[in-house]
């Protein structure tokens, strides 16, 4: 009797090791089997090939020149000495300008009153020349961004157009006579007049935010223009009541070149 | 162009509320809703009409489908370069204007580059077929760090549920994975500026597309879509000659 306990024992472990290895090889099937599935997603198309070719993202130009910026006239508003509502008025800014284009400030800054209210500081087309002023925000449309610069030398009767910081144009000019000189300062392009019936002014006239000191009772207050001529051998000279002439050919090409709201020096 | 009055553009958003055209005079919105709303009413022939089709034999040719396609993938391509446009023109502006400062300074740099990129990527494959630029009046909103950051938000959010209304409805393969690499960026920029405005970056285990209508009332709320100042004219000049 003593003899069968072992033999008992025996069965008992050859039942668990056949047990064990069954569930080894179990394990192994599993195994293998996601090996193989996970195999056969390789198998996967590639994934598909974009319509755009990206673009490297161009952060602004840090250090560079700020272009300048402008805004139309939105609403008509009295423009201040101070960014406050009861600040000395300067003068009145309509909408409009005497040739019916939207009327259009150069904005040089901005402030916040302490009640929240944003104000800018404008470049404005009064006399003085170069007055600026403050007026309300909300008076304003979008600001709009320009990079060129019109610079005009009286003494070497001569325009330079750049763009940043490259000269892109080049024209001798006239400008007014010592009785009716072309102010000097810093001014801006207002409008763009074109397919009128002046041949005296060329195909294309830039008004300006300039004003003659001298011509002030001339029809329309007395801007000063950039402009072409009829009289193109006058040039270049000191021939003109106060505007910029120029020849057709360069005037054509400065219209191509230089938008509305550009920077105007005078020197 | 046709008559505005007959385009959904002259209806309005919002019973008794603005149109689009109202909000957008320089058409640059409606325009490409136009195209979507075009587009997708050819799509609704093409499924309801599959019988028609048969009975009025050689109505549809094949090069007549994938013109139609074609022309479904522009008009949303279009769409989203609108969304672009008023991304990238408000970050531009936001940085020129100096008023932001630290990590919303840095946001607006960085993000402000991608939004020009998805321009400029958008444009180059619309090519003659890219809407125009529309002129914004942001209204201070860039000027203000608080407003920016509000206003930053809004759009981020809304460019993410957008293209996730209009992936989904991109025939060729290769634009939706144009769209789809957009798309996800644009929800990492969500992310960031929710973050910055101490929000939830995800507030949600599953995001919503947004309909076209939806996103048109947004900006209609905004106004930030304006017609551009008519700056040249014909008068004779007056100047000083």
């Amino acid at each position: 009797m003593t003899i069968a306990v072992p033999e008992h024992h025996e069965l008992r472990r050859a039942a668990l090791t056949a047990a064990a290895l069954v569930a080894c090889a179990g394990v192994c099937v599993t195994v293998v089997s996601v090996l193989s599935s996970n195999r056969s997603h390789t198998s996967l198309p590639p994934p598909a090939r974009s319509a755009l070719a990206f673009a490297h993202p161009t952060p602004l130009a840090s250090g560079a020149r700020s272009p300048a910026r402008w805004a139309p006239v939105r609403a008509a508003a009295t423009a201040r000495r101070a960014p406050h509502p009861g600040a000395l008025p300067v003068a009145r800014i309509g909408t409009r300008t005497p040739e019916s284009t939207r009327n259009i400030v150069q904005v040089l800054g901005r402030t916040r009153r302490r009640a929240g209210r944003l104000w800018v500081r404008v470049r404005l087309a009064i006399v003085p020349n170069g007055a600026t002023a403050w007026i309300p925000r909300r008076a304003l449309g979008g600001y709009v961004f320009v990079r060129t610069r019109l610079i005009v030398d009286r003494r070497h009767l001569q325009a330079v157009l750049f763009h940043g910081r490259h000269v892109v144009f080049r024209a001798r000019v006239g400008i007014g006579k010592p009785a009716w000189p072309t102010p000097r300062g810093v001014f801006y392009v207002r409008n763009r007049l074109t397919r009128y019936r002046s041949p005296a002014y060329g195909p294309i006239a830039f008004g300006t935010s300039a004003r003659s000191a001298m011509l002030t009772d001339w029809p329309a207050g007395g801007y000063v223009g950039i402009h072409g001529t009829d009289h193109p051998e006058l040039l270049p000279g000191r021939v003109s009541h106060g505007c910029i002439r120029m020849a057709n050919r360069d005037i054509l090409r400065l219209g191509r070149l230089m938008p509305v709201g550009t920077p105007l020096t005078v020197r | 162009m046709a008559d505005r009055t007959s385009r959904p553009c002259a209806s309005p958003l919002v019973p008794g509320g603005p149109t689009l055209d109202q909000i957008d005079p320089s058409g640059a919105m409606c325009e490409a809703v136009d195209r979507i709303e075009r587009t997708t009413r050819v799509g609704l022939l093409k499924r309801a009409g599959a019988g028609a089709t048969v009975l009025f034999g050689a109505w549809r040719t094949p090069a007549a489908a994938a013109a139609t396609t074609q022309n479904q993938d522009r008009a949303i391509l279009n769409y989203a370069l609108l969304l672009e446009y008023l991304q990238a023109s408000f970050y531009t502006e936001a940085e020129r204007m100096r008023a932001l400062k630290g990590a919303l300074a840095r946001q607006a740099h960085v993000v402000g580059a991608h939004e020009r990129s998805h321009v400029r990527s958008l444009r180059a494959v619309l090519g003659r077929a890219a809407i125009a630029r529309p002129r914004f009046d942001y209204r201070g909103v860039t000027e203000d760090a608080s407003a920016f950051r509000d206003t930053a938000v809004a759009f981020e959010d809304l460019a993410v549920a957008a293209y996730k209304a209009q992936a989904p409805r991109v025939q060729s393969k290769s634009l939706l994975a144009a769209l789809l690499a957009i798309h996800s960026v644009e929800a990492r920029h969500a992310a960031w500026i929710r973050y910055l405005a101490g929000r939830l970056p995800a507030p949600d285990a599953f995001d919503d597309p947004m309909p076209r209508r939806r996103v048109e009332a947004i900006v209609d709320d905004t106004g930030f879509i304006v017609a551009p100042a008519s700056t040249s004219g014909k008068r004779s000049p007056r100047f000083t000659g």
